[in-house]
This record gives C-alpha cells, sequence and structure tokens, in this order.
C-alpha cells in the first residue's frame, strides 16, 4: 500500500508543472481569456496534443499513451492549479467516448493529435427541469437544440446524444455563443438539424461519466491548492493592527478547515482514480464522492480565498475571481452535485 | 500509487474475521439495549471481552515481543480498529491503559516498570486512566498545577484531576504533575499512582448522557514511591506528547465503518417509515458522501502507514474530520427521524438497531477530548501551514 505517487507519476507531474508554468502563466491565461474570441489559443492546442496529455488514458493503437485515471487526475490538478482555459477535459471526455464506440480511428487519431477538436453535446436544456425534449436521432438525421456545448465554435465535430444512442455529428452547424461567467471554458447553443452517424448505444456515457466525475474533481482540486497557497502567502504579508493578519486566530482557523478541505478532496479524487484503474467494487460511489464532495469544497476555498484577500480579492484585477469561477462551472458541469448525490445514493444500494 | 492491502494483511484481516466470527458475542448496541444491562456489568463484559483478544494476540501487537507483540504495525492494528468497529465489537476496558501508558512504558519506562505494569494492563486486571486536564488546564494543558514533592523516596501528591475518563473503574492513574513550578513545560514529571493510595479520591461526574463514564481525582498528601517515575524528572511532557501521537492514529477508516453501518441502518428506517422524500434523499446522500470521504482519508492514511511513513499533523485532519463528521451526522440523523430519534434506549418504541439519542448526545464529547477541535486547528496553522502564532 502507498497513497504518494510512484516515481514515473511524480516525474509526470513536475515535468507538467514545468510545462503549464511557462506554457501558461497566469498573465498570458488571462490576457487570452479576456481578448481571444475562443476563450484559448487554438495554436498552443497543438502544444498539449505533442505533450501527449490529449490520448494520455487511450491505448496505444488510438496514438494514446496507455496511461491510467492517476495520471489523468495529475494532468488536470496541474490544469487547475494554473486555471488553463480550454477545452481539455471536455475533448478528453469525447476522445475517450470516441474509443469506447470503436471503429472511429481515423477520427480519434485526429483528435488525439490535436488536429480535430470534437465535443460531447450533452444538455438538452439550458436550465435544469423536466420539459425537457430531447435532440431526437430518426432516418438518419439528428434535429433538436443542445445547451452549454464545449468550445463549439472551434470543434470540427460534435457528439450529440440522443435517447436513440450516441450520434457523430460533423461541422458545420449553427452555433450561437452563451456568454456565461467564466471566460475560460466558452459554451455555446447548438441546434440542429444535421446528417449523422450513430456510433453507440446511451450505455456508453457510463464510463464517461465516472471518469467526468474524476476528471473535473482533479481539476477543482488543482484550482483549490493554489487559491491555498495563494492566500497563505497573501496573509503572511499583509498586515493590519501592525502584524499581519495570518497571525489571527480567527483566520488560521478557516484556513486550517481550507486546507482541510484540499487534502480531502485529494484524498477522495486520487482514490476514485484509483478505483476506476483496478476496477474496483467501490469505483461508482468513490466518483460520486469526489465530485459532490469536490464541488463544495472548491467553492468554498475559493470563495474564503476572495474573503480573506478583502477589497482587492473583488477586484477583476487580482487572479482569484478566475479560480472562483472555475470552481463553479466544474462544479455545476461533469455531473452536477445534486446527480452525483442521486448516484452515489444508487452505488450504496440505498 | 497503491490502495490495495498487501497479501500478508489480507491474511491477517481474513483471520481476524475468522475469529471474530468465532468468539464474538453479540454486537455491542445489542449489549448496550439488554434491559438487563446496568453501567457496571457493561464495564465487566468490556473486560472480558478484552481479556479474550489478549488471549488471541491481538492486543499491542506492535510492541515487543515479550510485551505481547507479533511484528505488527500500526497497519494491523489500524485494519484491527476497523475490522472491529465494522463488526460492531464491545470496546476493550483498558483504551486508556493500552492506548496511551503502554507505548508510554515501552518507549521511556524501566525495565521493571514494564514488567510490572503491562501484563495486568493487557489481560484487564488492571485498569488505567489518565490524569492530565485539570479544572485550569484543558486545552492549555502546561498550566497544570498538580504537585510532585520529593520528600525522601517518595513523591506527595497534592492537587485535582478532571473529566478523567474511567476514573470510576480504574485501578491505577498515570498523572502529569509539577516537580518545578517554575518551569512551564521541563518542570512536569509522568508518575504512576494507584487510585486506593490513601489521600487519593475519586469522585463520578456525570455526563451530559446520564452516565459517569468519568470522574475527578483528588490527591491530598499521596505518597507515592519514586520507583512510580516514568522517565526522568521534568521528562513528563516530552513523554505526554509522544504518547498523545499514539492517540491520534489512523482512525478514520474504524469511524467510516462505524457511520457506514449506522447510516445503512438508517436509511433502511426511512424507507420502513416511508421517508423517501428529496429532502431526506439529500441529506442521507450528503452524510454517505462525506463518510465516503472519511473513509478515503482513512485508506489514504493507511497506505502512509504501510509505506513507513510516520504520521504527523495529518492526524489533526483526520481527528476533525471525523469528530465534526459525527456531530453532523447524529444530529441529522435526528432531524430525519423525528421526535422518535430523542427516544432513550430504555424505551420499547425506541429503534431496535441503533441508539439515536444517546449516539446524539455522544457526538458532543469527540471535539472536545484529545485535543479539542480548536487546539487541532491551531495544531495545523502553526505545523502545517506554519502561520505566526498568536501571544503564545
Amino acid at each position: 500500500m502507498k497513497f504518494d505517487l510512484s516515481e514515473d507519476q511524480a516525474l509526470l507531474q513536475s515535468s507538467t508543472r514545468d510545462f503549464l508554468g511557462s506554457e501558461l502563466p497566469i498573465d498570458k491565461t488571462r490576457n487570452v481569456m479576456e481578448h481571444h474570441a475562443d476563450g484559448y489559443e487554438p495554436a498552443q492546442w497543438r502544444s498539449f496534443a505533442e505533450m501527449g496529455y490529449i490520448g494520455l488514458t487511450l491505448p496505444a493503437t488510438a496514438g494514446g499513451q496507455g496511461l491510467g485515471t492517476i495520471e489523468l487526475a495529475i494532468v488536470l490538478e496541474e490544469m487547475g492549479r494554473v486555471c488553463a482555459p480550454g477545452p481539455f477535459l471536455d475533448v478528453v471526455l469525447a476522445a475517450s467516448l470516441l474509443a469506447a464506440a470503436g471503429k472511429q480511428d481515423a477520427l480519434l487519431a485526429d483528435v488525439v493529435s490535436g488536429k480535430t477538436l470534437v465535443t460531447i453535446a450533452r444538455q438538452d436544456s439550458p436550465f435544469s427541469g423536466n420539459h425537457i425534449e430531447p435532440s431526437r436521432f430518426e432516418n438518419g438525421r439528428v434535429r433538436g437544440t443542445k445547451y452549454f456545448v464545449p468550445f463549439a465554435a472551434r470543434t470540427d465535430a460534435l457528439l450529440v446524444t440522443t435517447p436513440q444512442g450516441i450520434v457523430l455529428v460533423r461541422a458545420p452547424y449553427e452555433v450561437v455563443p452563451l456568454q456565461t461567467i467564466d471566460l475560460g471554458q466558452r459554451f455555446a447553443e447548438v441546434k440542429l438539424d444535421n446528417e449523422g452517424t450513430l456510433i453507440g448505444g446511451p450505455e456508453l456515457l457510463e464510463k464517461v461519466d465516472l471518469l467526468a466525475a474524476v476528471g473535473a474533481s482533479a481539476m477543482m482540486l488543482g484550482l483549490m491548492s493554489r487559491a491555498l497557497e495563494v492566500t497563505l502567502g497573501y496573509v503572511q504579508t499583509r498586515q493590519a493592527f501592525k502584524r499581519p493578519i495570518g497571525g489571527f486566530q480567527a483566520l488560521q482557523h478557516r484556513l486550517a478547515d481550507m486546507l482541510l478541505k484540499t487534502e480531502s478532496t485529494r484524498s477522495a479524487v486520487y482514490r476514485a482514480a484509483w478505483c476506476l484503474d483496478t476496477g474496483d467494487r467501490d469505483t461508482a460511489l468513490a466518483c460520486a464522492t469526489a465530485k459532490a464532495y469536490g464541488g463544495d469544497a472548491s467553492r468554498y476555498v475559493c470563495g474564503e480565498a476572495i474573503q480573506m484577500h478583502g477589497g482587492i480579492g473583488f477586484t477583476w484585477e487580482l487572479d482569484l475571481h478566475f479560480y472562483f469561477k472555475r470552481a463553479k462551472t466544474l462544479e455545476q458541469f461533469y455531473g452536477s452535485t445534486e446527480v452525483q448525490l442521486e448516484k452515489a445514493f444508487a452505488a450504496a444500494g440505498y | 500509487m497503491d490502495l490495495q492491502l498487501s497479501d500478508k494483511h489480507v491474511k491477517f484481516r481474513d483471520e481476524l474475521r475468522a475469529w471474530l466470527k468465532a468468539n464474538m458475542g453479540r454486537p455491542w448496541r445489542e449489549e448496550l439495549r439488554d434491559p438487563k444491562a446496568s453501567e457496571d456489568s457493561l464495564m465487566e463484559l468490556r473486560r472480558g471481552w478484552q481479556r479474550k483478544l489478549y488471549e488471541a494476540g491481538y492486543l499491542g501487537m506492535d510492541w515487543p515481543a515479550e510485551w505481547g507483540g507479533r511484528g505488527a504495525t500500526e497497519v494491523e492494528k489500524s485494519i484491527f480498529e476497523a475490522e472491529m468497529s465494522g463488526a460492531d465489537a464491545p470496546p476493550i476496558l483498558n483504551t486508556l491503559g493500552i492506548g496511551l501508558l503502554g507505548p508510554a512504558l515501552i518507549h521511556h519506562g524501566s525495565e521493571a516498570q514494564r514488567r510490572r505494569f503491562i501484563p495486568p494492563m493487557l489481560s484487564g486486571e488492571e485498569i488505567w486512566c489518565q490524569g492530565f486536564s485539570e479544572p485550569g488546564a484543558g486545552s492549555d494543558l502546561a498550566a497544570l498545577r498538580t504537585s510532585a514533592a520529593i520528600d525522601g523516596d517518595h513523591f506527595v501528591l497534592n492537587g485535582q484531576k478532571i473529566w478523567t475518563t474511567f476514573g470510576p473503574w480504574a485501578d491505577w492513574i498515570f498523572v502529569l504533575a509539577r516537580t518545578d513550578s517554575k518551569d512551564r513545560y521541563g518542570g512536569i514529571s509522568f508518575i504512576l499512582c494507584k487510585l486506593d493510595t490513601p489521600g487519593v479520591t475519586v469522585r463520578r461526574l456525570r455526563q451530559i448522557t446520564g452516565e459517569s463514564e468519568f470522574g475527578e481525582v483528588f490527591f491530598e498528601d499521596a505518597r507515592v514511591p519514586r520507583e512510580n517515575l516514568v522517565g526522568q524528572i521534568g521528562e513528563g511532557w516530552r513523554i505526554a506528547m509522544t504518547v498523545l501521537a499514539f492517540e491520534r492514529g489512523a482512525m478514520g477508516l474504524a469511524a467510516a465503518e462505524k457511520y457506514g453501518r449506522d447510516l445503512r441502518l438508517l436509511a433502511e428506517t426511512c424507507k420502513e417509515l416511508g421517508r423517501e422524500g428529496g429532502a431526506v434523499r439529500e441529506k442521507l446522500a450528503r452524510l454517505l458522501v462525506e463518510n465516503e470521504v472519511l473513509r478515503a482519508n482513512g485508506l489514504r492514511m493507511l497506505a502512509n502507514l504501510a509505506d513507513g511513513k510516520v504520521p504527523g499533523p495529518e492526524s489533526s485532519i483526520e481527528k476533525i474530520f471525523w469528530s465534526e463528521f459525527d456531530k453532523r451526522f447524529r444530529e441529522t440523523a435526528l432531524d430525519i427521524l423525528g421526535p422518535g430519534g430523542q427516544l432513550l434506549r430504555t424505551s420499547p418504541e425506541a429503534r431496535p438497531d441503533v441508539d439515536w439519542s444517546r449516539e446524539f448526545l455522544w457526538s458532543r464529547a469527540g471535539t472536545i477530548y484529545s485535543g479539542s477541535s480548536e487546539v487541532q486547528r491551531n495544531i495545523i496553522s502553526k505545523r502545517v501551514l506554519n502561520l505566526p502564532q498568536e501571544g503564545r
């Protein structure tokens, strides 16, 4: 038994941290998110492919590295630490879905090499509720409207979920951008009346959903780790009443709770990743736990980080709001807390 | 990363499970609600159960072989605790002797002290209580004032200890006492005192559950032979701190087992009562998720122990997590059950599976004893976050 990363995993962690540190410094990221129409730099996307990140968990036959969910969690945690903008997690999930469906080798190879962008179009309604009319696949055509499709404007194809199964639809389709709080995670409404190819049944999403839960929570872990670090630095230097504010117990105990939530999320995330990799019988419960707990924890930690910075914490100028917003976005997507709670309930057999 | 128990540890766990199946009587919750049970009879039951475990070699497993050791480590101990918890086995009686004094004697005691005290401690013939807290020294333990004056070959103890768990049932107490009134930390010594020593009085304290598991101990010119000093004069604080680190071992897994079982029973009760609406489901699911995080923290701690790592301040995270969760869990359980959750276990209407009202009250203790949540947060902010300390 061992909780620490293996030598290879630790190497992946440090190389990813170095790479993202030079590739995505927060000033550059801020500039890209504020000024680039896509919220990320497509040119930079190729570098992720070159590093092997996109195909990390895919088999070598699909151009991937054949690594596990733990390795994916390591990379996503680092992406969270720098608040990386762009569709990384979305494309990883789409690639995993394509791989699970099979018979899409050429497209998959292009996705893994960074040439082609594919994401999953999932939401049938902008708000949660039961008035939803799902998109339908009939006679070779998919018709309907999908909401909050990740980075739809840049995609070359979409994997559209329908009651009939998962349908591969190639661009062009009608894309209406949706403006949301997170500038690094762009969404759009997509109106579909397109030809498509059915690539598999809805059950293919089950495994992808588990990966989505772990992946999103790993990214949230990175967000909150960094937000806590930044805040610890701030409270040691910021003076009030002639002393560093980090000397006040009123803040110390809350910082201790921030650490507790961050480290508890770490335990939950890596346990879930390990379960997925080993096919442990607790996998479903562990994945739902990581996402449900991590969602609350990252919003809490990033929120406390803002509070402890005081007025400057509420400014656009400080970077923390990007972390806070990403935390909220990740919490609501990839299986919201409500969805994960139901999954946990079912997994425990209650 | 690997969270799978090694073959050796799986073998240990399976043997323990088989042993429990063959040797354990009724689950603890059934013993507790037996109408014939009294506080005294339950203590005797725990003593008998402890003896069985001792004879089977499950106590002091990580100590040297001559004191019951079997080359085991914190890993086997944690597995043992988790299995005991999972099976709802009765707790042993001498938890403080074996948990705290045993390690103190093994690390700091003399050969003669080990020979004299360890065997009856393990067998349950001599029960120990812990004389640390005082009316004026709780979280600020080093403010303790009980004095031990040297008089020839004796110490003369004067003062008062309080919140002394098992005080009313114990035969002996290990006491932190001042041998120097001026040296805050270096003036404290670690002394063993028999409770029937003239000048020692034990009084029961009634807890919020109505039970008297703890008490207070008064010393009035109580004479204790000098050979009952553990370590050197003035070494008491250091010994106490190493010993407390043992108390904060890998408790998360055992706690998650217990809460997981109670939570499942609560979910079944909800079904039976037709409490299956969204509000109740969400409450149950949130508790479930938190308990799984507790389990994940416990697995991480266990894996670190197996990896040869000494538990550091992360045990403070575990302590805060389980004790604060316990309170939320028990409060929520009562909310879900409605007024019936408040019924005492002696009431024929009370739920037969879990003693919800007692658990609700007991949960208030966990965040106070063994280093309150506030003390644990101080430890984290000082030793992990390296924050400047306020007024200390």
